[in-house]
């Protein structure tokens, strides 16, 4: 268990930076997701810490030693690749062992420690497999115990999930985070995918153009982005771009907010399906259902209404069992209460709107 | 994953093969190109083979009678015999030093300085580029000025035959790291703690040995069947082809001379033969991975 520091850290590829001046305490024990889109920086910003990488400027540190300059195989992490990167001429119990071989650990000891992990994993039947002989999720677990074999202070996963079939990920992403607790090591998680984010982290750092946009509990993230990028890119979500008048932001009849101090002229309003409140026939604006998919639990209903001449679309989502009332064609009522609208200017980056909310978290 | 994609390739084949007929016809021409081809590869051993065990060979088809004389008298010249063990020493020599260092700088420029690829990805073309008597001469030159002891010497030979037959090895290694994605494992093997010299030995050995034997074949054979080089640089070094060069001019017309020729030749095939075989052999199904990126196909990845 340790903590990892990373301070005005930059890295710069050739001409092109990839990470600009990041710097982000993890705390130890902690799981960091690194939420973004590709090219953000984040895999990077993981093999900074990795060492396989190193930076163009700034410091890291883990456990508060100072590692910029130690080279990977001395380093106390532990690495998960989304392409597994098992060994292939090695079983799996011998790719489990393979970090600790190398470490010149005693036999015994080496085989105490596998097989505690193999159960840990649940590969214990698998043991004598080779790599092409078990599943993507075996190959992942594998390479999980594999990197936790050493003890690291840190596990480093990247994008470790990406390359498996949704059922199995959701299961695996389960199993990553219990056995994380388990052994309460440090993680940092590099995912796209901000659902995987929220539920395997206990704070999810978001990264845009090599910059981190905000770092927050998952709840917080999800009831109070940050910024426009923030927003736009955790929970699906409404934007709809809007006009300040008279210092208010307004779809009549639907919500109707005061504009933050120094928006610009337009701004976007941005409001989560389930916050749609749909009545058949209610206070509100009228609506018309255009379209009705159904997502299981929930079914999403995409709503057009008319704004002073002009159309606008955007989406509820509501429990299934409500959702049957209505059908694609049906005239509805809408309204949003306004305290689950957040605006931002607009401009062109998605970088941080004065006055709405703090800049960087 | 395998399993699907192979099988996935293997229906959209059938949808588009031809009818019956048209099938008989596409495996009866199969059967005429694979005969033709057999032929083309084997009737010049096969000649060669009946010219060494031939008493005379005059005007008719086959030989007008058979003897093994030659091949015993072959074998009981011990100026062949010499020619023979110092090749196969030369050759095993220049593989082996080949492998000692292409292996290590294929490694280190795929994983740690590809700006070096380039380098030797030219000097790898050049034994192609000019012709082994250049060469020859060049490294003559060259020795006469640094180490004009090493001049005529075995060794001087070994680093010459190491510097043409090194792409062969190169290529062949080259291929199998990127079939194996080294990159990826090396870097994995690193996080695990490893020392270079560690992951070398447990990890890219074990995962590139086709493409090593393959390459150290080629770069046997090379150095087997090489004369130019010999002649210029090594005058003292006597190989097979030295000895088979001096049997063609050395030719007095009295019997047996070409046909002992015919004997040193076939065993260099049989020598060269066998070892193939024992490659494919021990590559058996393996081959696929020597091409870049075939790894990814037999796994179903996206590339």
């Amino acid at each position: 268990m340790s903590s990892v520091d990373l301070i005005g850290v930059t890295k710069v590829f050739g001409h092109v930076p990839a990470l600009e001046d990041v710097s982000l305490q993890i705390a130890s024990g902690e799981m960091l997701a690194l939420l973004g889109p590709s090219g953000c920086g984040k895999t990077t910003l993981l093999r900074l810490v990795a060492g396989l990488e190193l930076p163009t400027a700034g410091r890291i540190r883990i456990g508060g030693d100072d590692v910029t300059a130690v080279p990977t195989r001395e380093r106390p992490i532990g690495m998960v690749f989304q392409s597994y990167a098992l060994f292939p001429n090695l079983t799996v119990r011998q790719n489990i062992a393979f970090p600790l071989e190398v470490r010149r650990r005693p036999a015994a000891e080496v085989k105490a420690r596998v097989d505690e992990l193999l159960d840990l994993v649940r590969l214990a039947s698998q043991a004598d497999r080779y790599p092409n002989q078990i599943s993507g999720g075996q190959a992942q677990r594998c390479a999980l115990a594999r990197a936790l074999a050493p003890s690291p202070a840190v596990l480093l996963l990247d994008e470790p999930l990406s390359a498996l079939d949704a059922l199995v990920r959701t299961r695996l992403r389960d199993e990553i985070r219990r056995i994380q607790q388990v052994v309460k090591t440090t993680a940092i998680y590099v995912t796209h995918d901000q659902s995987e984010a929220m539920a395997i982290a206990d704070r999810v750092a978001v990264m845009s153009h090599g910059r981190i946009e905000q770092v927050s509990r998952p709840p917080e993230l999800y009831e109070s982005p940050a910024t426009r990028f923030s927003a736009m890119f955790v929970g699906g979500r409404n934007a709809l771009e809007l006009p300040v008048v008279d210092g208010r932001v307004a779809l009549d009849g639907v919500f109707t907010v005061p504009s933050p101090a120094g928006a610009s002229e337009r701004v976007v309003a941005f409001f989560r399906p389930e916050d749609v409140e749909i009545a058949p026939n209610g206070v509100g604006r009228p609506a018309v259902v255009e379209v009705k998919i159904f997502l299981g639990a929930v079914t999403r209903l995409h709503l057009l209404t008319e704004v002073a001449g002009r159309q606008a679309r955007f989406y509820a989502d509501l429990p299934s069992r409500q959702a049957m009332a209505y059908e694609p064609g049906a005239k509805v009522t809408v309204r949003i209460d306004p305290a689950n609208v957040r605006i931002f200017s607009l401009d062109d980056d998605g970088a941080p709107a004065p006055g709405a909310g703090g800049a960087h978290a | 994953m395998a399993a699907t994609t192979v099988s996935s390739v293997g229906q959209t084949r059938e949808a588009a093969r031809p009818g019956r007929a048209e099938q008989g016809a596409v495996r009866a021409g199969q059967a005429v190109l694979f005969t033709a081809l057999f032929v083309y590869f084997t009737l010049p051993m096969l000649t060669v083979f009946l010219y060494s065990i031939a008493t005379r060979w005059t005007a008719n088809v086959l030989p007008d009678g058979y003897t093994l004389d030659w091949w015993i008298a072959t074998f009981a010249d011990r100026a062949v015999i010499g020619a023979f063990g110092t090749t196969l020493l030369l050759a095993t020599i220049t593989a082996v030093l080949d492998i000692v260092v292409v292996v290590p700088a294929a490694y280190w420029s795929r994983v740690r300085n590809p700006r070096i690829r380039p380098i030797i990805e030219l000097s790898a073309a050049i034994p192609f580029a000019l012709p082994y008597i250049v060469i020859g001469f060049g490294l003559l030159q060259f020795s006469g000025i640094v180490a004009p002891p090493l001049q005529g010497t075995f060794p001087l030979l070994v680093i010459g035959h190491a510097a043409i037959a090194f792409p062969f090895l190169y290529w062949a290694v080259d291929g199998a790291m990127a079939a194996a994605g080294i990159e990826r494992l090396s870097e994995a093997a690193e996080a695990c703690g490893a020392s270079p010299i560690q992951i070398l030995r447990r990890i890219v050995l074990p995962n590139i040995r086709p493409g090593v034997v393959t390459g150290a074949l080629l770069a046997f054979a090379t150095s087997f069947g090489e004369f130019a080089l010999v002649q210029i640089v090594a005058r003292g070094v006597y190989t097979v082809p030295i000895w088979s060069a001096e049997a063609i001019r050395s030719y007095t017309g009295e019997p047996g001379n070409f046909n002992r020729l015919a004997v040193v030749t076939m065993v260099n095939f049989i020598v060269l033969f066998v070892l193939s075989a024992a490659v494919v052999y021990f590559n058996r199904g393996q081959t696929v991975r020597l091409l870049p990126g075939a790894r990814s196909i037999e796994r179903g990845e996206r590339r």
